[in-house]
């Protein structure tokens, strides 16, 4: 595997071109030359001719190379001599997506706690797509942001753009999503989806009993969480041979998609005790296909987010559980400690867990706004 | 002006094989420079795959094959059991839960990372008092009366992994991996405690020693103060 470092050339006008230039200034001041004594310089003023040549090439070919860092140097993270970016008083809040309602809360509470703290803070949305993230992270690099709150679109494929910026002298901060290396960012607060979906899966073994029929609606397949999620529910459900799930499909996170696909699995199999979504939006849309069937007596609905709808669902009795995200626990622990940071710390833990907590009809009163009521 | 170019010619043929010299020097002198400063300062790297600095991979830590099982075992043996015998009385833990229980979450419990979930870890012995189909009701020694449930059923969460305080989610590759390592010392505990605990030998009345972990609860009500996973567990007469 060959990994070229990014070639920065810092060229120094001033060495480069002093050296370079005096043939330059020669021609200009009208000093002619003999083109055949040009091959056979040998006399003692035209001796200095190759040495200046030489000298030009060894200095440019320096300037060239010395801006080629060694890969491991490059993926350094921000350390005492990485400043640069703490003397900023710009934060970026880069979020993989704006379209669900969830991150909107993520992102503007991560830059509202920023400008809280007396910075400059921008969201860059990246529309779950990592080219667009990418080149997110090459214009803060380049418009001197000092921090980023980073909400990733790939946990591997994002790795680079925070070697990147970290290398910088940039503070990057993961919020929610992991990104796969121990040594990129500077640190993540990350939500446990696995614990919280092995919760879920217990109160619905609570809820359901021990046996049943039950349908699952994933997420994005591409994403991790979708994955965590479904991991989790069905490290408790499985347990449980008689809990049999007769339909596992897609609806990508949208609440429209989920209704439709949720009719679709209602016309095969009618009599399904139960709904497990991968967030609340799906959760929201299986309702709506119950409710248009006339099903919303019968079928547990279990959601994953803690969106305001929801919680305000379940207090109706409309659905049965979701698992709590604190989306703004996590945004303005990340931009405070991005303050941290471009104050001077540099002591974080690389990993800080977020617990997710389970919201049912017992305990949903404590809860709302994204988190556990004041 | 003819003895002068004389004698140029002549200084021509005189200095002919310093010219040659002075024309390889002036190839061999940036020629040389160039692969100097190439060695030292070389435009790309070859690297492992799966070495420290694959940027697709990740860290070291992270790229290293992760194995629960061997690492579970390794934890059971050699950290848990011996914690385990240093744990807390569970009695003075039980008094405090019944007066206040944020206070006694506060004073006893461990907390892993942001968030109100906070775990007990403690040691014990009581007088089994019921018998239910995943847990043994347990009145606690010196506890003035006070229960806790005994889970003898499947074992789910992250009592055990995050209860004991001995396992940091920065001393893994990563949030995957250290849920599994959950799921492995809750298929630890299934396999290793819990058989003890469903004999027929476990009966209303049997006196049980026990170590184990336990979610802190945000309020206590008539039944069980705590729903206990055991690490350890002896069953007597």
């Amino acid at each position: 595997m060959v990994a070229c470092g990014k070639l920065l050339i810092a060229l120094n006008p001033s060495a480069a071109s002093a050296s370079c230039l005096s043939d330059k200034s020669a021609s200009a001041k009208g000093v002619s030359v003999d083109p055949q004594l040009e091959h056979h310089d040998s006399s003692p003023m035209r001796t200095p001719r190759y040495l200046r040549l030489s000298t030009c090439v060894a200095l440019f070919a320096s300037l060239l190379l010395g801006a080629c860092k060694p890969a491991g140097e490059t993926a350094t993270p921000a350390g005492p001599g990485a400043a640069a970016g703490a003397k900023s008083r710009r934060v970026a809040v880069v979020v993989s997506t704006l379209n669900n309602p969830w991150f909107v809360v993520l992102a503007e509470t991560a830059r509202n706690r920023a400008r809280e703290l007396g910075y400059e803070a921008t969201i860059f949305d990246s529309q779950n797509d990592p080219s667009k993230e990418s080149t997110h992270f090459d214009n803060l690099i380049a418009s001197g942001y000092g921090a980023v709150l980073f909400n990733c679109t790939d946990a591997e494929g994002s790795i680079a753009n925070v070697r990147r910026a970290t290398a910088r002298g940039i503070g990057v901060f993961c919020m929610d999503r992991e990104i796969k290396a121990n040594d990129a960012a500077t640190s993540q607060i990350l939500s446990d989806n696995y614990s919280g979906a092995v919760a879920i899966g217990e109160h619905f073994v609570e809820k359901v009993g021990e046996s049943g029929t039950y349908a699952e609606l994933l997420g994005l397949v591409a994403d991790t969480n979708t994955w965590n999620r479904s991991k989790g529910f069905h490290s408790v459900v499985d347990r449980f041979p008689d809990l049999k799930m007769v339909a596992q499909q897609s609806a990508d996170f949208d609440r429209t998609r989920a209704m439709e696909v949720l009719e679709t699995i209602l016309q095969a199999h009618p009599d399904i005790d139960a709904v497990f979504c991968g967030n609340d939006a799906m959760a929201m849309g299986a309702y709506q296909a119950l409710l248009a069937a006339r099903k919303a007596d019968q079928v547990e609905v279990f959601g994953f987010d803690g969106a305001d709808d929801v919680v305000r669902a379940i207090a109706e009795g409309k659905i049965t559980a979701t698992a709590m995200q604190f989306p703004k626990i996590m945004a303005i622990t990340a931009a405070e400690n991005a303050d941290k940071f471009l104050e001077g710390e540099r002591n974080f833990p690389q990993r800080v867990p977020v617990t997710v907590e389970l919201v049912t009809q017992e305990n949903v009163h404590k809860f709302g706004d994204h988190g556990r009521k004041q | 002006m003819a003895g002068s170019n004389n004698e140029s010619a002549h200084d021509s043929t005189m200095h002919q094989p310093n010219k040659s010299f002075q024309r390889a020097l002036g190839w061999i002198v940036p020629a040389a420079a160039a692969i100097f400063l190439l060695v030292l300062f070389p435009p790309f790297h070859v690297v492992r795959r799966s070495g420290p600095g694959a940027a697709s991979s990740g860290s070291s830590v992270a790229s290293s094959v992760f194995e629960p099982v061997a690492f579970v075992e390794k934890f059971w043996t050699e950290q848990l059991l011996p914690a385990a015998r240093r744990a807390p009385e569970l009695a003075p833990i039980l008094a405090d839960l019944r007066r206040d229980p944020a206070a006694a979450s506060k004073a006893h419990a461990r907390r892993v990372g942001v968030g109100t979930t906070a775990y007990y870890f403690a040691r014990g012995s009581g007088r089994v008092t019921a018998v239910a189909r995943s847990r043994l009701l347990v009145e606690i020694d010196g506890a003035a009366g006070a229960t806790v449930a005994l889970r003898t059923g499947p074992v789910f969460g992250n009592a055990v992994r995050d209860g004991s305080g001995l396992l940091d989610l920065n001393n893994v590759p990563g949030l995957a991996e250290f849920n599994a390592l959950s799921a492995e010392l809750n298929r630890k505990v299934e396999e290793s405690v819990l058989p003890s605990l469903r004999g027929a030998s476990v009966a209303v009345g049997a006196r049980i020693t026990f170590a184990g972990c336990a979610e802190a609860p945000e309020s206590v009500g008539d039944g069980p103060l705590l729903v206990i996973v055991p690490v350890k567990a002896e069953v007597g007469s």
